[in-house]
């Protein structure tokens, strides 16, 4: 049982009972399906060479009857595992995103976590689609049961030999299964994935000096330097699929010796040899099903680990420091008073961004000497600074979903004239106006419609929005005309005087970099 | 080819039984033929259909390296033209390739097998019982049409599906994604609130969509479902001789048997088909995202003879939206005003960050010119248009997996010259103690110093007899004695070729002929 699933799991109690019913229900009538109609059949048969009288003796109506509604039950019941099945899953896995969510966020707050997260992101997401996974594959597993069932049941037709028979094919069939995958899967897919690791840093070894492969025309050669590390990969691949085609194989061949020796022990009249046989036959396969479970196991324990892992570090987080309201900043050896308007100088590549974003407590590699009210952000958090700060910069996003989602997320509860006021100031609002959805357009996932000046202006008038004694800027004008330019310094100037501000100012354009009073220049390290 | 063989598998298998059952009523004792057919089919099966999954996998691994053969040489020299970081690069050219594993390995043989395993089945059928045969190949075209009517083809409605599955987890991806911004803003709980919303709202969503999406699966079952009741329904009045219509075929219980064995195998093609068209999915996105980025590697530009007079004036902007320039977008050099005429000694100078290299990678095409004029002898220069002519040696330097002879084995130097050309640049010493030209190195340089992989990277651009020299930093990693031995090669070049070198070091400045100043 998968520990994070349990509470979730317990509110789609109601859902997942039908979904298993269906399952079992489906199972059932799939090997009825066959069984009875290997009885009708075989019973048809045996009227048929016995005269009329034997003809009108069989009851050909009640079973033809029973194959149709098999038939019928089986489309259906189908149809319903898979419908509640995926309805469980999706509504139990809604619950595990969100708890999951809240860790993460915990956890993060005490770190300092800027380029992680992306990749983080996607390992989530991964990690939780096989838990999906998981809960659908557990309806399946019902079914598989019901249908083993059923195919047991219907071997008590071949005589009481028949039925240890296809017990202990059961349990073998299980152990073998879930045995072999124990012992093959786990360290093959270690290998693979450490020679995709492996074939990764090699990528990015040589991906590097991109002249020297432009000029001298190395691009083969260097493709073919990394074959050696993705023969190795795979191998490893290549591994899991005969461990899979193994197991698989496997589970047929018991399958199949079952059957024989069902065949073989039962010394009964044709309809009941057809009923047995085919119940066994339709159980047994639908039984060695189950495998899949077993191929994946592996996989979901790993996720799960993984997450599980994600809720011990958010337990590990210390309550983040005190600071005064409106504290003033140091920058490399100079203090400045709440309110300064002061800009970072220096040429590209002295780590101005990131200078900045340490500060606001986004990461903590800058190598300046930086204080927040006296005290070092890198040794502060996000959760003590970012009552202090408000940043647009180059590299922060936008949040899939509205215009408006993206304000709110400054300013909770925040109404309509505030959102234009702070769209107006960051010479957003023209744009937004002319959209079709105005303040409720949809932004696809990084905000797709948007160029890249006009998402950076957007996450300015966010910044806006947030009012915290310190609005940091890292190059806002980018992509404007000079004429637009020149609107968005008097407009911000308008907002530092009224709100009385301090500001943080990164940007290589005199027009923007006017609106600072003070200059803290820094030098590329080297 | 494997599924095929799964089908006479099925075919064996069908016939043991048959043969099992049809027999009894005459014999009612062991009946080996039976039992052997019936074991011998299933284990041919379980045999078939691991062959089918191995031999899947060597295929696909095949295809894999024709992508990535195909895919690596194009991304490689293009990366930084095309403003993208390593990061991109390899999750395209490692992680997309290998996920087109699945699309390759289980979808594409089945979704040959799943055309063709009916008519296989029916047409084996049809000895048996022509009329069975003709029950299950009748279900065919209503289904077809069932699954039209369901809204396009099966295809069409998975893809709905998978779009609505991975709407849920997308939006998750995204909030995490954005974590730091959203905590920045203090925003965690009520984002965390609105996900838990929104991924109920999502289900709901995803529900009607997907209730839809199983149509299509819900008629592959109910077909597949109806083939063999009608089969079993018609076979049964057929030997109770209940027909409605005049018999159209004797039928034993041995044949009606097998036919209806086979039944259920009609539609299994289809039905696993299905259940592979996740990975059908992925690989798509995976070729699609690749095609995507092929697309966008910018066209060589045609091939001109080494200029005599190469020329530069004004702001030289150029576009660089990858991580050249830590700001991205578009970066000034200059202005400037340089006249390089060949041969001889020119260098360009300036501060760290004041665009250099970027104007040297400028010119061999690595950044795209959007501003400012460069001429060759006179004419418009087109960026990397005289790549072939030159040899270039920059700050990091990229190494064959080869011998050393190898990786300096691009003009028409010998054994001799390579040997003293490496002496002269200092490295003779390095040289003798680890193996000569028969040294093999691997793409990390490994044992290598900075100063040895820079000027290895010089040896190549000087052996490579190519008429113009663009150096980057050529004396920097180096020792003063080593420097003065690569200084003093460069000037004894440049009384035959063009050398032109960004540079800091003041001795190779006083040897230029010309020195192009750029200022932040």
């Amino acid at each position: 049982m998968i520990a994070l699933l349990v509470t979730p799991l317990r509110a789609q109690r109601r859902w997942l009972r039908l979904a298993v019913l269906c399952a079992v229900l489906a199972a059932f009538a799939g090997v009825g399906l066959l069984a009875v109609s290997g009885w009708f059949l075989a019973g048809a048969a045996l009227a048929g060479t016995g005269g009329i009288v034997a003809v009108q003796a069989f009851n050909y109506l009640l079973p033809s009857a029973a194959i149709r509604a098999a038939a019928i039950t089986r489309t259906g019941a189908r149809h319903g595992e898979r419908l509640l099945g995926h309805r469980a899953a999706l509504h139990a896995l809604a619950e595990v995103r969100t708890t999951l969510f809240g860790q993460v966020a915990r956890a993060a707050l005490g770190g300092h976590d800027a380029g992680r997260s992306g990749l983080v992101a996607n390992r989530l997401g991964r990690d939780v689609d096989a838990l999906e996974d998981a809960v659908i594959r557990r309806v399946a597993a019902a079914g598989a049961g019901a249908g083993a069932l059923a195919g047991l049941a219907g071997t008590v037709a071949l005589g009481w030999q028949a039925v240890p028979v296809m017990l202990a094919a059961l349990v073998l069939m299980r152990l073998v299964g879930r045995g072999m995958a124990a012992r093959m899967i786990p360290a093959a897919s270690a290998r693979t994935a450490a020679a995709h690791a492996d074939m990764q840093a090699d990528y990015a070894d040589i991906a590097g000096p991109a002249a020297d492969i432009a000029v001298y025309g190395l691009g083969p050669a260097m493709t073919a330097a990394l074959d050696a590390t993705a023969a190795r990969r795979d191998e490893a691949a290549l591994a899991i699929a005969r461990a899979e085609a193994a197991i698989t194989a496997t589970q047929t061949a018991i399958a199949a010796v079952t059957l024989t020796v069902l065949a073989l022990v039962a010394h009964v009249s044709a309809p009941l040899l057809a009923l047995g046989l085919l119940a066994a036959a339709a159980g047994l396969e639908t039984w060695a099903g189950l495998v899949a479970t077993d191929l994946r196991r592996h996989q979901v324990e790993q996720a799960e680990e993984r997450l599980l892992e994600l809720g011990r570090d958010s337990d590990r987080v210390a309550p983040p420091a005190h600071l005064t309201a409106n504290p003033a900043l140091s920058i490399a050896g100079r203090t400045f008073a709440p309110g300064t308007r002061l800009r970072i100088g220096g040429p590209s590549g002295a780590g101005k961004t990131r200078l900045v974003e340490t500060l606001v407590g986004l990461r903590g590699d800058a190598p300046q000497d930086l204080a927040v009210d006296g005290k070092d952000p890198r040794g502060l958090g996000l959760g003590a600074l970012r009552s202090i700060f408000s940043l647009a910069g180059q590299d922060v996003p936008l949040i899939a979903g509205s215009i408006a989602d993206n304000l709110r997320l400054a300013r909770p509860g925040t109404n309509e004239d505030e959102m234009w006021a702070a769209l107006r100031i960051a010479c957003i609002d023209d744009v937004v106006r002319t959209m079709a959805g105005g303040l409720d357009e949809w932004l696809g996932g990084e905000g797709a419609r948007l160029s890249g000046g006009q998402k950076r202006r957007l996450v300015l008038a966010r910044a806006l929005l947030a009012e915290r004694p310190w609005l940091v800027l890292d190059e806002p004008s980018e992509g404007l005309d000079a004429a637009t330019e020149a609107l968005l310094v008097e407009r911000l100037r308008g907002w530092l005087d009224t709100t009385g501000a301090g500001l943080v100012l990164v940007s290589h354009r005199p027009a923007m970099s006017a609106l600072a009073t003070q200059v803290v220049e820094v030098q590329p390290l080297g | 080819m494997w599924w095929m063989a799964d089908c006479l598998g099925a075919v064996l298998f069908a016939g043991g039984l048959a043969h099992l059952i049809g027999g009894n009523i005459a014999f009612h004792q062991i009946d080996t033929i039976g039992a052997s057919l019936l074991l011998g089919g299933g284990l041919l099966r379980g045999l078939v259909q691991a062959m089918a999954r191995v031999r899947g996998t060597i295929a696909s691994v095949a295809v894999q390296k024709k992508l990535r053969h195909a895919l690596v040489p194009r991304l490689l020299p293009s990366r930084v033209a095309r403003g993208r970081m390593v990061g991109e690069d390899m999750h395209l050219a490692i992680d997309s390739v290998a996920a087109t594993e699945g699309h390759v390995a289980r979808f594409m043989p089945l979704r040959m097998a799943a055309g063709l395993s009916p008519l296989i089945i029916a047409l084996c059928a049809a000895p048996a019982s022509y009329v069975s045969a003709g029950i299950m190949m009748a279900t065919l075209p209503p289904f077809i049409v069932g699954m039209i009517l369901a809204g396009g083809a099966a295809a069409r409605r998975a893809e709905a599906q998978h779009v609505a599955l991975s709407r849920l987890s997308g939006l998750f991806v995204d909030r995490v994604r954005t974590l730091p911004t959203i905590l920045a803003f203090s925003g965690e709980e009520r984002i965390a609130r609105h996900l838990g919303e929104a991924a109920r709202e999502v289900a709901r969503r995803t529900m009607a969509v997907l209730a839809i999406a199983f149509a299509s699966s819900a008629i592959l079952e109910f077909f597949a479902a109806l083939s063999v009741a009608l089969v079993a329904v018609y076979c049964g009045f057929s030997l109770l001789g209940l027909l409605p219509f005049p018999a159209p075929e004797h039928l034993t219980l041995a044949r009606a048997f097998f036919v209806l064995a086979l039944a259920p195998e009609f539609y299994i093609g289809l039905r696993r088909l299905a259940a592979a068209y996740h990975d059908k999915q992925q690989g798509e996105a995976a070729i699609a995202a690749m095609v995507a980025e092929q697309d966008k590697v910018p066209e060589l530009a045609p091939q001109i003879a080494a200029p005599r007079v190469w020329s530069g004036r004004g702001v030289i902007l150029t576009h660089d939206s990858g991580d050249q320039t830590p700001e991205g977008g578009n970066a000034r050099i200059g202005p400037l005003d340089w006249d390089w005429d060949s041969p001889g000694l020119h260098v360009v100078t300036g501060p760290t960050g004041s665009g250099k290299t970027s104007l040297l990678t400028a010119l061999i095409g690595q950044v795209a010119i959007v501003g400012g004029t460069i001429t060759a002898d006179g004419a418009p220069f087109a960026p990397g248009s005289t790549n072939d002519a030159v040899g270039w040696a920059g700050q990091s330097v990229a190494l064959l997996p080869e011998t050393l002879r190898a990786n300096l084995a691009f003009g028409s130097a010998d054994d001799a010259t390579m040997r003293a050309c490496l002496d002269a640049l200092g490295l003779g010493p390095m040289l003798e103690r680890r193996g000569g030209l028969d040294l093999v190195l691997d793409h990390k340089g490994s044992g290598l110093s900075g100063g040895e992989r820079r000027r290895i990277g010089l040896a190549r651009a000087i052996l490579s007899g190519r008429p113009v020299l663009l150096l980057d930093e050529p004396t920097a990693d180096l020792d003063e004695g080593s420097a003065a031995m690569v200084r003093a090669v460069l000037r004894d070049l440049a009384a035959d070729r063009l050398v032109i070198a960004a540079t800091h070091d003041d001795a190779l400045v006083a040897a230029a002929r010309s020195v192009t100043k750029v200022l932040p």
